[in-house]
């Protein structure tokens, strides 16, 4: 019992990362993460969004007609921002306005209706809002990493205090503005997956086809 | 119940609808006050950075804001009279929501309509900076439709109420990077000491492409455009061109610099 809430809780950090092992809830991770204060209430509000939603549908998962299982978790689900973002434009204005659209959009995050679909449509309530919370880690957890290379090597400072002296002030270090655009957090993200199934190797997944070469195909 | 049955599948969504629906509008009731509390606070923040009181209005605590903006003498002036109206508490009335309220509202002449609103309120709360009984500055609400969104914001005129001192807007959502550079300070202040009237009170505020190649008229009344956002900052002109023009503050304007409204 305790193991099997200890893996719902750790596993999503590492071996079963939403983002690098699903590559899952991508978007949001290339539009936020430019700056780490951004990433954080992202992930903040991304983790109750989904430990809410895991303990709703879990509650309703035996209720659930299969032909309308997916509306109504997209119903749950679409509540849940809401009010986080209710909250947040309650108690941290200038933060909401920053993310913009994209507490709205955690609705379509994949990583949100999958949890719900693979995990809490057929799991007990504690285990399904602990891997609510896991998977929100697992997700914050890369959130924040690509945020803080971003912001460091964008702008020379995290969460807005300068770390590396900038050029212009006086200091040493260039920033490199690409790290400020959506496509910088595409690279990186590329490298971390990379990374990590180099690491992990049975993380690597199956090559769906393998390109034939000129020798083979003159061979036929 | 068979999970799969018709009726079970409509009883779970409207049940499940019905209880969304319950936590969204608790939640969303609750927070109501609270975010009002900060929308105000962010307009009255734009008023006191142009008021001239403060020029670092950004960085100011949110009780620094509230303090400066109770020293400036808020009034509500009757655009039809151009008198001031002394009926209602300027602490409480909300220009903005009167224009939807028939009682305290009017429609606007299709032909006058430059900034496209349809209908306004009949009184606006106007801001008077003074120091000790004379005008500083007076600080007048402007809105109208920009490209995508209704941009919101405040004109501070300098005591001959014709001299623009400055130009704000607190609420927009025109295109990022493009629109929105109507609140970057350099083009706000490119609106400083620009004149609305020419001597005979006739309104000659526009817009000029070409600064470089300013004529004598273009440099007291003309604003610069910016490449790349021409309808958004049409429209700011535009809807300053309404707000200053017969239909807007003028007569008010005018009975108050001959004095005849105190």
């Amino acid at each position: 019992m305790i193991a099997q809430a200890r893996d719902a809780l750790l596993n999503p950090l590492l071996d079963e990362n939403p983002v690098t092992r699903h590559v899952l809830g991508i978007c949001s991770a290339l539009a936020i993460t430019n700056s780490v204060y951004s990433a954080l209430v992202m992930s903040l509000a991304l983790t109750t969004v989904l430990a809410f939603s895991n303990v709703a549908i879990s509650l309703i998962r035996n209720h659930l007609p299969n032909s309308v299982r997916i509306i109504v978790q997209m119903t749950v689900i679409a509540s849940a921002v809401i009010v986080v973002d209710e909250f947040l434009k309650a108690f941290a204005p200038d933060t909401a306005r920053t993310l913009s659209v994209f507490v709205g959009l955690i609705i379509t995050n994949c990583i949100v209706l999958g949890r719900a679909e693979a995990f809490a449509a057929h799991n007990k309530v504690g285990i399904s809002f602990l891997d609510g919370i896991g998977n929100g880690m697992g997700y914050s957890l890369l959130l924040v990493t690509v945020a803080v290379i971003r912001e460091l090597f964008g702008t020379g400072s995290l969460m807005g205090v300068e770390i590396l002296p900038l050029a212009n002030d006086g200091g040493w270090f260039e920033p490199n503005a690409l790290l400020l655009l959506p496509p910088s957090a595409f690279f990186i993200i590329g490298f971390l997956i990379w990374g990590v199934r180099s690491w992990k190797k049975a993380q690597v997944e199956q090559a769906d086809f393998r390109p034939i070469s000129v020798a083979e195909m003159e061979k036929r | 119940m068979n999970n799969e049955s018709p009726l079970k599948a409509v009883i779970v969504v409207t049940t499940t609808a019905f209880l969304c629906s319950v936590v969204v509008t608790v939640a969303a009731v609750m927070l109501q006050p609270m975010q009002r509390a900060y929308e105000d606070l962010e307009r009255n923040r734009a008023v006191v950075a142009i008021s001239g009181l403060t020029d670092r209005a950004a960085e100011l605590s949110d009780r620094e804001i509230v303090t400066l903006f109770q020293e400036l003498e808020a009034r509500i002036v009757d655009l039809e009279s151009g008198a001031f109206d002394e009926r209602y508490n300027p602490g409480t009335f909300d220009t903005w929501k009167s224009a939807g309220d028939p009682a305290l509202s009017t429609a606007i002449p299709a032909k006058q309509d430059l900034a496209k609103l349809n209908r306004r309120s009949r009184l606006v709360t106007v801001y008077l900076v003074k120091d000790a009984n004379n005008l500083k500055r007076m600080l007048l609400p402007i809105y109208g439709q920009g490209m995508w969104s209704t941009l919101y914001g405040f004109l501070a005129l300098e005591p001959d109420l014709n001299t623009i001192a400055d130009i704000t807007f607190f609420e927009q959502a025109e295109t990022a990077g493009i629109g929105d550079k109507i609140l970057k300070p350099a083009w706000q202040a490119s609106w400083r000491g620009k004149k609305l009237y020419d001597e005979n009170g006739k309104l000659r505020l526009g817009l000029v492409s070409e600064p470089a190649d300013a004529t004598a008229l273009a440099a007291v009344y003309g604003v610069d455009a910016i490449s790349g956002a021409t309808i958004t900052v049409g429209a700011v002109t535009n809807l300053v061109r309404y707000w200053f023009g017969p239909h807007g503050f003028e007569p008010f304007l005018e009975a108050y610099r001959v004095g005849s409204v105190q």
